[in-house]
């Protein structure tokens, strides 16, 4: 672990890295697309200005020397501890990006990342991925790639630690490719408080013919955390992404999604569901591209929004943008309180207030936490969201 | 049991009961009949605490409590309960797990243990299977799905659970078969026991076929202007509406 003053200026960018031609193309994107600002449109209700005018202390990741940790990968301040037994996992300095990103802190944290973390998987396999965190104010980068082999069925369970890390920014990404009639379901649990570091990840996930992609996303806490995915769909692939948001405090979470249905006959469903509370504010900002060659998509797009009080805020932007003819495409979104007369029948038979308005959270959030395939990690979100839900605002 | 004293009540801004009196002994039984439009359903709301009701004046004291302003879980915790004429379907709150919680409720507040799931869903179950509901209605989403005889003899089920005191019906007869019909008049007729009390709030006759009730209220313009035994449903029957308020005006 080096540690380095580091202000992310764009003026000094050149200066940082390294001037090879994959650099060099990288550093162009992201001059390109500039250093997102208040007024960038994915990042405009997260606050990224002041994130990242902010001085740090740079941790750069490191390879370490991990260990064989069951079916764990643990990665502690940008540093490999723990790898899970029976899955390749190496460092790769030459690693390609995809240059069609439409965010510009992919290509920062690939530029940041001079060694992305490779996992390959070439047998069935469940790994459970988690981050740690342990330092304040400090700039930790790092990227993760992950190969799931042709027909191979692979399950991820991402889970972050970082507590005691206020101050801090991690900026990381999955690169992910899932091989031809190949199978990846990727589950992110992902609770955060006041005292979390804000966490930014820019996100590919590359989905080759007749492949899979269950996408789960559990956003909860009172913690500032944006996802943003480029999902990439070829032809006869399947995608079914789904993110639960729950915001207390004045936390900032949200999803920037782009699904891209590149080949024909590609089905999507991408919903959202999020319950704001105190002055939290929630982003969910999809895009589901159906391009020219993508004859016979079925793409359905939903966002649901709850919220709980006069102070909270949800930016809820569903979109479609279609270049083809032959397809089946729909979405919507709705904001709003919870339903007056269902909270009345519930109180007309003697529960309280609060009570009837739990149920009714509950009756909202549990059938994306029910989806999770996997009994015991359901229940470890069932238990995040309690805590959650039973967190008081700090004033 | 309950006096409601010269109740005038408010939805938005339209007076929908007009100074309306109603006493309602222990153990007797109370139809409540009228055009639509008369107040039936308000003077239900306006009992329970429903928010689309604003009282304007009067009272209602029930077991000798003003519960006018009381919030709608504490009056039904007192032991007031509700049938809803078009009760709400509630996606993903499972039927068990909401009339548990609300027995449980009650229980606390009466100060007995709570009853735990073993025990609570033997006791459900023979309740479902006495009102001839299909058994996987018990994990079944509350009301989702659920037909119009199906939710009303969820509504039965809810209120033979829950034991209470004061029981309302309002149009319980509405769109139910035959069949339906007698399944739950004798849901009602087992809750009888002499102490607890009924209103029954109904457009027609039939279901006072199945349920016997001591008094009939014709409720008018937001006013009962007549009260009469069950000979007045024959009147009713023979004259309608229109020749109750004639002669009683």
């Amino acid at each position: 672990m080096s540690a380095a003053p580091l202000q992310i200026r764009p003026a000094e960018l050149p200066e940082l890295f390294a001037t090879d031609s994959r650099t060099k193309a990288m550093l162009a994107r992201l001059n390109e697309l500039g250093i997102p600002g208040n007024k960038t449109e994915q990042y405009k209700h997260f606050g990224i200005k002041p994130l990242l005018a902010k001085d740090y202390t740079r941790i750069d990741a490191q390879q370490g020397e991990p260990q064989i940790s069951g079916k764990v990968l643990s990665i502690c301040d940008g540093v490999v501890t723990g790898v899970p037994k029976g899955v390749a996992v190496s460092f790769s300095t030459d690693f390609q990006a995809d240059m069609q990103h439409y965010d510009a802190l992919y290509y920062l944290s690939h530029l940041l990342t001079p060694r992305c973390i490779v996992l390959t998987v070439e047998e069935d396999a469940a790994i459970t991925v988690v981050h740690q965190l342990t330092q304040e104010e400090s700039l930790t980068a790092y990227r993760l790639v992950v190969n799931v082999a042709p027909q191979v069925k692979a399950s991820f369970y991402e889970t972050f630690e970082n507590e005691e890390s206020s101050g801090s920014l991690l900026l990381y990404g999955l690169d992910v490719s899932v091989g031809r009639d190949a199978a990846l379901t990727w589950v992110r649990n992902q609770s955060s408080s006041e005292m979390s570091a804000v966490v930014i990840g820019s996100h590919r996930y590359d989905v080759a013919a007749q492949g899979k992609l269950t996408l789960q996303t559990f956003d909860l806490g009172a913690g500032n955390a944006l996802h943003l995915y480029k999902n990439d769909l070829a032809e006869q692939t399947e995608a079914n992404v789904a993110h639960l948001l729950f915001g207390t405090g004045q936390a900032h979470l949200g999803n920037v999604v782009n699904l891209r249905h590149n080949g024909r006959s590609a089905k999507s469903v991408h919903e959202a569901k999020s319950i704001l509370k105190d002055r939290a504010t929630g982003i969910f900002d999809g895009l589901i591209r159906v391009g020219h060659d993508a004859r016979y998509t079925t793409a359905r797009q939903n966002a649901k929004a709850i919220l709980l009080n006069d102070n909270a805020f949800m930016e809820s932007k569903p979109q479609l943008e279609i270049y083809t003819d032959e397809l089946e495409a729909s979405h919507g979104s709705t904001t709003g309180e919870l339903d007056e007369a269902a909270l009345f029948y519930l109180r007309s038979r003697g529960i309280s207030l609060e009570a009837a308005r739990k149920i009714l959270i509950l009756s909202f959030v549990n059938e994306m936490i029910d989806a999770v395939e996997d009994n015991e990690e359901a229940e470890a979100i069932r238990a995040a969201f309690d805590t959650a839900y039973a967190t008081k605002e700090i004033l | 049991m309950m006096n409601i004293k010269d109740l005038t009540v408010n939805i938005g801004d339209k007076t929908i009961l007009k100074g309306l009196n109603l006493d309602v002994e222990k153990g007797s039984v109370h139809a409540i009949m009228g055009l639509n439009g008369s107040g039936k359903s308000t003077l239900s709301k306006a009992i329970v605490g429903h928010y689309d009701v604003t009282v304007q004046s009067g009272n209602i004291r029930y077991n000798d409590k003003e519960i006018t302003t009381m919030e709608p879980e504490a009056r039904a915790l007192e032991g007031i309960f509700l049938s809803f004429q078009n009760p709400i379907e509630i996606p993903g709150v499972n039927n068990a797990y909401f009339l548990r919680t609300a027995l449980n409720a009650k229980r606390e507040h009466e100060g007995k243990k709570a009853l735990n799931a073993a025990e609570f869903l033997k006791a459900m179950r023979t309740k479902v299977e006495e009102l001839g509901m299909k058994p996987e209605m018990i994990q079944r989403s509350l009301n989702e799905g659920f037909s119009g005889g199906e939710k009303k003899r969820n509504e039965i089920l809810q209120m033979e659970m829950l034991e209470p005191d004061l029981i309302i019906l309002d149009e319980i007869d509405s769109g139910l078969d035959i069949d339906a019909l007698r399944a739950v008049a004798e849901g009602i007729n087992r809750m009888k026991n002499g102490e607890r009390s009924f209103i029954i709030i109904t457009h027609y006759s039939r279901i006072l076929d199945y349920i016997d009730p001591d008094y009939i209220h014709v409720l008018q313009d937001g006013k009962i202007v007549k009260t009469g035994g069950a000979e007045l449903v024959k009147t009713l029957e023979a004259e309608g509406y229109k020749g109750i308020a004639e002669s009683s005006s």
